[in-house]
């Protein structure tokens, strides 16, 4: 048995079991192909190796970046590309090409440049699951680097200005989600039925564009208009990620809202008082059926243990 | 200039025919082009001559500084300047040539895909070998990329550009890889494209579309489209130029049907059509005899 495998990753909100692209992409993987991973939200930077977020912990080995993570779980046998062929592996790796070069600029503008949706979404998010004197400086470093990168990699002559440089990488991006609508067609996955790679990075990709609500939504609209792609987002979150919070994986911990989490808490209260009352009422006779008693409460208790599951 | 002001130019220039004088401007060849730059103008030169469209190979010292993006190649079209295969993709497109019209749209998204793929993965290791290695950059590039200017200038602004591309690995996440490493992402890479071609003559096969351009121009049936020209371009020049060790090439060499298909395009569309730039004859001549 392979050693216990923890990957640390940002959180997740808006129905999303994460809201960072790669460390959606690696959860997504590991469902895919099995793999148990215990997935800890962090909110702690100092243990990440220059801030890359996510990373894999297993024994003494510490793996970042989604590629290697990925190679790390096939080489443990946890392998979702086992029915694909050559070429189909060769499409793989020219699509998550593809996804960088092209859609991954006005991914990270959307999430850290735009200077509305950063100030009034991503950095208070990611402020409030950073300890507090990193809060100050963490949002905003990622956000420097976020723009360093569209600048060194799309800008430069003739695009002078940010807005050139922008209405460049969001016509990339449009036409990036055209190529992957137009590929995907009515297939439930890209290759198939069964989810591989390339469906854990575009899901990973795509997911966070569709679900976060931003001030300005300009790629999150023309998502919305390719009605395949968001079946696609939707198909794995509801299969791979809902049925994964009553399963006895706690991966998905994050989708489980406090809400849910209160209402087993009231349950299981609930229940220990009715149980607390049928022990009194029971007493009260002379003669307390002390058989009946001990049955009860273990009923009881197994009654709880599922919802106990829910909680992690 | 602004985008749509562009765009406007490409409009006009669209209902003009392709002139006799076009031109295609590149750094010297013999003397200071680098691996990256070579690779990306012989890519627009075969997708040129894919589309039949003639075009006279000017070397320039200063290519670099002329072209309106400042990367090479660059073409002069009449009254118009365009760089880089893709804008020049369009341009050519606009005025009625076009190698991918054929190609259904999941055919089409996976041309794109693997263009994207020669870009981020054979591209970036090309200008990490020649800017972020450092025996290649003290024996070949800074050499090679200063010569035509005088002491001082020719190290300033070839340390200028190691900057400028070092700052672009950084912000990519290259500049913690080592060489074996890019090395294994080229293999990779070339894995990929491999299998992707098979046994084919060229990456996509069904051509059968786009019959009245057939009957026009008597073109073969099967006809490549501009992603075979991108992967000749660099694979071409990967396997034919000499660096300080050939490693590089020797990840290119072990797939015999990448190697079979640079001599087939290389054949078909450059053997033959020397007779307007014979100053790259002779090197083209020498190259051959080193992919033999």
């Amino acid at each position: 048995m392979a050693a216990p495998m923890e990957l640390s990753c940002w959180g997740g909100g808006w129905g999303l079991p994460s809201v960072h692209p790669e460390s959606l992409t690696v959860m997504a993987y590991a469902k895919f192909s099995g793999a148990p991973l215990t997935v800890n939200a962090i909110n702690n930077c100092w243990r990440a190796p220059k801030g890359e977020v996510p990373i894999l912990i297993s024994e003494d080995t510490v793996i970042s970046q989604p590629a290697k993570i990925l190679n790390f779980l096939r080489k443990q046998k946890y392998n979702a590309d086992y029915e694909l062929s050559a070429k189909q592996g060769a499409d793989t790796l020219a699509y998550i090409a593809l996804l960088e070069e092209k859609l991954l600029p006005a991914l990270l503008h959307t999430f850290w440049v735009e200077a509305e949706n950063y100030c009034s979404v991503t950095k208070p998010w990611f402020a409030s699951r950073i300890p507090f004197p990193l809060s100050l400086y963490l949002p905003g470093k990622m956000s420097r680097e976020a723009l360093n990168r569209i600048l060194l990699t799309r800008g430069g002559p003739p695009l002078y200005s940010l807005t050139e440089v922008e209405a460049q990488i969001y016509r990339d991006a449009k036409e990036c989600l055209n190529l992957l609508s137009k590929r995907l067609g009515t297939s439930q996955f890209f290759f198939g039925n069964r989810p591989s790679t390339l469906d854990a990075f575009v899901f990973g990709f795509l997911a966070p564009l569709y679900k976060v609500c931003f001030p300005r939504v300009q790629l999150q609209e023309h998502l919305k208009q390719l009605p395949n792609l968001c079946r696609f987002c939707d198909d794995i979150l509801s299969c791979y990620f809902r049925l994964a919070v009553s399963g006895h994986s706690p991966a998905g911990q994050d989708t489980v809202d406090a809400n849910l989490q209160k209402l087993t808490q009231l349950v299981n209260k609930e229940s220990n008082l009715i149980e607390k009352m049928d022990d009194n009422l029971r007493k009260s006779p002379q003669h307390p059926p002390r058989k009946l008693t001990t049955l009860k409460l273990a009923a009881g208790g197994e009654e709880s243990s599922p919802l106990n599951r829910l909680s992690p | 200039m602004a985008l749509a002001a562009e765009a406007f130019m490409t409009q006009l220039a669209a209902a003009e025919p392709w002139p006799e004088n076009a031109a295609l401007y590149q750094q010297l060849k013999d003397e200071q082009i680098l691996l990256s730059d070579n690779a990306s103008s012989l890519a627009v030169q075969a997708f040129l001559q894919m589309c039949n469209l003639p075009v006279r190979v000017v070397c320039r010292a200063n290519a670099e500084y002329m072209s309106p993006s400042g990367k090479v190649p660059f073409i002069h079209v009449g009254n118009q300047v365009v760089s880089e295969l893709g804008p020049i993709v369009q341009f050519v497109k606009a005025k009625g040539h076009s190698l991918s019209d054929g190609l259904d749209e999941v055919q089409k998204a996976e041309m794109k895909a693997y263009m994207e793929l020669v870009n981020n993965m054979l591209l970036t290791a090309e200008l990490y070998l020649q800017w972020c290695d450092d025996v290649t950059v003290e024996e070949i590039t800074h050499l090679r990329y200063g010569s035509p200017y005088p002491w001082p200038l020719n190290r300033i602004l070839s340390y200028q550009k190691q900057w400028e591309i070092r700052r672009k690995m950084k912000a990519i996440g290259w500049a913690g890889k080592s060489l074996e490493q890019v090395l294994e992402d080229v293999d990779q890479c070339c894995q990929a494209l491999s299998q992707r071609l098979g046994t084919q003559p060229y990456f996509f096969n069904k051509q059968c579309k786009g019959l009245t351009f057939q009957y026009r121009r008597l073109v073969p049936k099967i006809r490549p489209t501009e992603l075979d020209a991108l992967v000749f371009g660099h694979l071409f020049t990967i396997l034919t130029t000499q660096l300080t060790s050939d490693e590089l090439s020797e990840k290119v060499k072990n797939y015999s049907n990448l190697i079979a298909f640079c001599r087939r395009i290389e054949q078909q569309y450059f053997e033959g059509h020397d007779k307007d730039s014979s100053s790259s004859a002779t090197s083209r001549s020498a190259k051959r005899s080193l992919l033999r």
